[in-house]
């Protein structure tokens, strides 16, 4: 085995890196931190915390697995591979949310056992299902006494800011984080306030305030820029008392305008005969039945009644795609209601997550960070090559190169949805049609089933690519 | 009898004097603690050791504020009937003490 090399996403801290070695996720602590890592361990805080399931547990074993020699590991701890790793800027409110609040949960708790965390990334967060779970064990380190919460603007960049965003302005923070990647500042959502918004105390102490300090800090006005601030303290009971305000006002933090959705409501408004529900769960059903796929991608996911359909015919964790935020919200909420191992991320289908970061590899494009065993695109297709001007043959390619196997829904120009789309448009689609889909499909793969669906001629195809 | 009302004024303005002085001395003396108090709390700590992660002067300024302003909180509870006291009972008790003191 050549010398291994680390996740391309885990440089920043020196402390210890992530490699993935045959399928197995280890993570090193180096010799620098080891005295921490020894004395977190020693508060029984790792083992309380992975017990309730808030922190990914974790095997010591062997450094001699790695080879590693500059710097050489003092430990190497396994964890457990997730299902599917996914970003910030691809979850939703409540997800995003549920995040913020368990890092607080896992910061008052550190600090109880006289540990507190060096960071405030969000990254270092992961779902299983709806739920987060904590997965940087170099995270924690012993809390020095009158030491300041290093990880506050940290914390406010890559989980406050972004919520706010919602809640006060009521605009999603996806595509403005996927372009930053490191959330949003401070400065930028103070830009956004109104005076009504000054009245609340949190955000004119976590917003304004804080720029404020920032700003007159760095124009070389003011002293800040001596080491008092270095070595300045703040008292435990403060740091306590900041974060349990903090966590407060999270959990009070609800979105702005929920009522814009247009696909939340798609399962109660549009006009689905539950015979047409019925015949596509029965089709999934069988899909999933027979081909029992560990990964399931289903893009154009809407509340995500067809990826729970997936799991009861036996796939092991369905990640959901979409890029309405009411539909995400009920997909979160039915993973939760229902204690799904079923996940929904923010993805616009035409423009899925790309390889970015540093070097254009600290962040994985969809498609580098996992290969599903199979894949749902229903009521999708219409979507792409009509509303967005997709090549038919592309679309097809697309979906054909990311599982080996799954169903598609054909829409039919007919029906009263691709009608829609065109309603104001010249239809510029002649190739648009059942067969020529079929025949596109079948360069590629082999058609195990199909079925009509609906009385406008939707048609569910499974295919197997070859 | 001018003079006697005028020694009496003098007096009564000496007496105010005094008891003004004593305010002011007590007030510095309050205000001194607490000043000394907040920089306890704020820079008397053990020095905490330098992150990896920069953790922003802003933040950093916040937070001592927020843990100023909790600092204070706790001493103003604490020293709050002095406090108090020194506006409210000043008059009665300070016209005794001082009287005391002026016997001296």
């Amino acid at each position: 085995m050549g010398v291994v090399q680390p996740l391309p996403g885990s440089f920043r801290d020196p402390s210890g890196n992530v490699y993935r070695v045959e399928g197995r996720i280890l993570r090193t602590v180096n010799e620098c931190f080891a005295p921490d890592f020894d004395f977190v361990t020693s508060t029984g805080l790792f083992k309380n915390l992975a017990a309730e399931g808030l922190l990914l547990p974790f095997e010591v074993v062997s450094s001699e697995i790695l080879k590693l020699s500059d710097p050489k590991p003092r430990y190497v701890l396994e964890t457990p591979r997730l299902p599917f790793i996914s970003f910030p800027y691809e979850w939703s409110f409540s997800a995003l949310k549920a995040a913020a609040l368990l890092h607080v949960r896992i910061h008052l708790q550190a600090l109880e056992a006289g540990v507190t965390l060096s960071d405030a990334s969000a990254y270092n967060m992961q779902f299983q299902g709806n739920q987060p779970v904590f997965i940087d064990h170099l995270s924690f380190r012993r809390y020095h006494s009158g030491e300041m919460w290093v990880g506050h603007r940290q914390f406010c960049e890559q989980f406050l800011n972004p919520l706010l965003l919602r809640a006060l302005f009521g605009i999603s923070h996806n595509a403005w984080y996927r372009g930053t990647q490191e959330g949003i500042t401070t400065g930028e959502i103070r830009r956004l306030l109104k005076w009504r918004h000054y009245w609340k105390w949190n955000v004119v102490t976590h917003v304004v305030l804080q720029d404020l300090f920032q700003k007159t800090s760095t124009q070389g006005t003011k002293s800040f820029q001596d080491t008092s601030l270095a070595t300045a303290s703040f008292p435990l009971s403060s740091f306590k008392h900041m974060l349990k305000k903090l966590s407060t006002w999270l959990s009070q933090l609800t979105p702005l305008n929920t009522g814009e959705s247009t696909w939340g409501d798609y399962d109660k408004t549009c006009s689905y005969s539950s015979m047409e529900t019925t015949s596509k769960k029965q089709f999934i059903l069988e899909f999933t039945q027979k081909v029992q796929p560990a990964l399931v991608w289903d893009f154009g996911c809407n509340t995500g009644e067809y990826s729970e359909t997936a799991l009861e015919g036996g796939a092991r964790y369905v990640v959901g795609f979409d890029f309405d935020q009411g539909a995400l919200e009920r997909s979160y909420h039915r993973a939760g209601e229902r204690r799904l191992p079923f996940q929904a991320l923010f993805m616009d289908a035409a423009n899925p997550s790309p390889n970015q970061g540093w070097n254009g590899q600290e962040r994985e494009s969809l498609q580098a960070r996992a290969s599903a065993d199979a894949v749902f695109a229903l009521a999708l297709v219409h979507h792409l090559a009509i509303a967005r001007n997709i090549p038919l043959v592309q679309v097809v390619n697309w979906l054909i190169a990311l599982a080996p196997q799954g169903v598609i829904e054909f829409v039919p120009k007919n029906d009263p949805m691709a009608q829609e789309l065109l309603r104001l448009r010249q239809d510029i689609f002649p190739d648009y049609t059942v067969e020529h889909f079929i025949a596109l499909l079948h360069e590629k793969a082999g058609i195990v089933k199909t079925e009509t669906v609906s009385k406008s001629g939707r048609m569910l195809v499974w295919f197997k690519r070859r | 009898m001018e003079s006697a009302v005028g020694c009496e004024k003098e007096c009564e303005m000496a007496k105010v004097l005094v008891h003004a002085r004593e305010v002011i001395s007590k007030m510095r003396h309050v205000g001194n603690f607490l000043v000394v108090s907040i920089i306890v709390v704020i820079f008397g700590f053990e020095n905490s050791a330098l992150a990896y992660l920069d953790p922003g002067t802003g933040s950093m300024v916040l937070q001592l504020l927020l843990g100023g302003i909790a600092g204070v909180v706790v001493i103003l509870k604490l020293y709050w009937s002095r406090f108090v006291g020194l506006f409210r009972g000043h008059a009665r008790e300070e016209s005794e003490h001082s009287s005391s003191e002026d016997q001296k």
